[in-house]
């Protein structure tokens, strides 16, 4: 038999703790790694996670990374780690400092853990997915990003608000950029396999639409100081679970396109199927001429950001 | 409803199967199954009983040896029938399934007057009929057990054509449990992908006559009826009720006016809640499917005339 699973998360803030509690909790993998600046953070949640698990009968041991080798053989490393934006830190600052965070657990991925999946999670998320690639050298298979689960979870949300059933039943798809750029595609949305446009009228489908463009957003309005982290983190588990169970689901991830969708060198939110080797093949959907406008918008404002990375030399030109 | 008790009427494999998997599950406290054959009731209740020591939670399971002691049950599944035989007619089998659904809701309706009905005997469609009929019970209460396993039956033909994960597939089938069945899967999502994305008219055609046939492909191989599909499917609903998960399930069930028919039972979307039939779900039918529906709808009323022309009712 092989040895038991091991995934190390990188960040042991709100998001990066609740996904490895959802691992511990669930017995996804039989080890969880937490690697985070502050050892004894990350020792304390560790033993906080272990002991839960205990309390829960699952066989998973969470343990803190006392230095960087202790990531090694991790078949999935998650990484959460970033800044958040703050008052008087400008985007592109932000931008430069959550690029250098990721670029340097990227070597030290690539140094430690060579074989490992990549999630990523920090924001701007489609950028740092690509900074991660970029800096690890891993083919595209072994790094993904996550955007679309979430963005189609806070969709699913909105329809059952509407619907008042069918809640866990909803499959609503969501491509291009995490945010403001993302693609909602309602005519491919059902509950249940019950199109939600038998179900609802256009009026409402729009209103959930914005609501689904908005839905990071909200949360942070509500909860004043910090971003949601349950959705996001149980979103990120779906993918863990996906790759070490090889269940070659398909869902809306961040993926470097060559050539699909007609772009080149770039990360995006597509349809892809997920099982044991990562992104094992990017899904083709028929758009229309309208849909396609958007994810071309929703394209140029990563190209924008990722441009920028490399007019300040903090990408090498010869890695384009 | 923490302390939910299920009846199961009829403990062949399907009833068997149904018990099973909802111990497995702790869905319920107390799960309480009749078959005429006492011995064998007796028998599988201690062997599931003893299964559940592995189970996440506590079920008690008992055989009874009168129907008259299934008491007081939040929910009875009823699978109790017998199969076609050598020389029977249709109508020989439907007069005599029609007699024992009868025998057992008349008892049913006396013992556990508030229960949530699901029949799960054949054919199916004039079976709940039946049931609605001499218990006289609101519709939401007599639900029909039919696209909860013909849906599970499209989900496996559509991940054997993609390689895809069932597990995400969407599935929708309407109409009568029987030949003319209306598998939908034009309609299905994998992940989020509509499945005409993903694969050929002609491979859609295939699952939808494979599904079909779903049932007999496996007669053909077991010389018996599936009873892990059945039985799982049963358990999903029963667990839907119990949750109040509001979910869809499409079922057979009493329209009253819905999809333009009264007084007939078949195959239609329904949402599941702790009420029964919490709502059945209209889906905008083509010119197509509405003709595949009447059809549907004309062949389940055969059964019911036929029940009609010998006195049943």
């Amino acid at each position: 038999m092989a040895k038991g699973k091991k995934v190390t998360v990188i960040g042991t803030g709100n998001f990066g703790s609740t996904v490895a509690f959802i691992l511990a909790m669930t017995g996804i993998c039989h080890e969880v790694v937490l690697r985070g600046r502050n050892i004894d953070i990350a020792k304390g949640k560790a033993l906080d996670m272990s002991q839960a698990a205990n309390a829960a009968r699952q066989h998973t041991v969470v343990k803190a990374a006392m230095k960087p080798e202790d990531i090694a053989n991790s078949e999935i490393v998650v990484v959460t780690a970033g800044a958040p934006r703050t008052p008087g830190i400008s985007r592109d600052d932000l931008l430069l400092k959550n690029a250098q965070i990721v670029k340097n657990y990227a070597h030290e991925i690539k140094k430690y853990a060579p074989d490992c999946i990549v999630i990523v999670v920090s924001n701007p998320l489609d950028v740092m997915t690509y900074v991660m690639l970029k800096e690890t050298g891993f083919p595209k298979q072994r790094v993904l990003g996550m955007a679309g689960i979430l963005d189609s979870a806070r969709m699913a949300h909105f329809i059952y608000e509407k619907l008042e059933y069918g809640a866990g039943q909803i499959r609503a798809t969501v491509m291009g950029g995490h945010g403001d750029t993302m693609v909602p595609l309602p005519k491919f949305t059902t509950v249940a396999g019950v199109p939600i446009e038998d179900l609802l009228t256009n009026e409402e489908i729009t209103d959930i639409v914005n609501k689904t463009k908005n839905g990071g957003a909200q949360i942070v309005n509500l909860l004043g100081d910090g971003s949601a982290y349950y959705a996001p983190a149980k979103s990120t588990t779906v993918m863990v679970d996906a790759i070490l169970k090889d269940t070659k689901q398909i869902y809306s991830c961040a993926v470097l396109l060559e050539g699909e969708y007609g772009y080149d060198n770039i990360v995006s939110g597509v349809p892809a199927m997920i099982g044991a080797n990562g992104v094992e093949k990017i899904i083709k959907m028929t758009l229309k001429p309208f849909q396609e406008e958007r994810f071309r918008k929703s394209v140029m404002s990563v190209r924008e950001l990722t441009n920028k990375l490399y007019v300040l030399n903090f990408l090498p030109k010869d890695k384009i | 409803m923490n302390n939910t008790k299920v009846a199961i009427i009829g403990v062949g494999a399907v009833g068997a199967t149904a018990a099973f998997s909802l111990s497995m599950l702790g869905a319920c406290k107390e799960i309480v199954l009749f078959d005429v054959a006492k011995g064998v009731a007796h028998g599988k209740a201690m062997d599931i009983a003893q299964a559940s020591y592995y189970a996440p939670k506590d079920t008690n399971i008992n055989a009874v040896d009168n129907i008259n002691d299934v008491k007081d049950c939040d929910i009875v599944v009823i699978t109790a029938g017998v199969p076609r035989k050598g020389d029977m007619t249709r109508a020989d089998l439907l007069l005599i399934n029609a007699k024992i659904i009868k025998d057992v809701t008349t008892s049913i309706k006396k013992s556990s007057p508030n229960a949530i009905i699901i029949c799960v005997s054949n054919p199916l469609d004039v079976m709940t009929y039946v049931i609605s009929k001499i218990t006289q019970w609101p519709s939401n209460r007599i639900i029909g057990m039919a696209g909860a396993l013909d849906g599970s039956r499209m989900a496996y033909q559509i991940q054997k054509k993609t390689g895809y994960s069932a597990k995400q597939t969407g599935s929708l089938v309407i109409g009568d449990h029987g030949e003319n069945m209306i598998p939908l899967p034009q309609n299905v999502c994998v992940g989020d992908i509509p499945l005409n994305e993903l694969i050929s008219n002609d491979d859609m055609l295939n699952i939808i006559e494979n599904t079909k046939t779903g049932g007999a492909q496996i007669v053909s191989q077991l010389g018996t009826s599936g009873y892990y599909g059945p039985g799982r499917a049963i358990a999903h609903m029963v667990e839907a009720i119990i949750n109040d998960s509001k979910i869809i399930i499409p079922s057979s069930v009493m329209l009253n006016g819905e999809y333009g028919y009264k007084d007939i039972t078949v195959g239609v979307p329904i949402v599941l809640g702790s009420n029964g039939v919490e709502s059945i779900v209209q889906l905008k039918l083509d010119e197509q499917t509405k003709e595949k529906f009447k059809i549907s709808v004309e062949s389940i009323q055969e059964g019911i005339d036929i029940l009609k022309e010998n006195n049943f009712f």
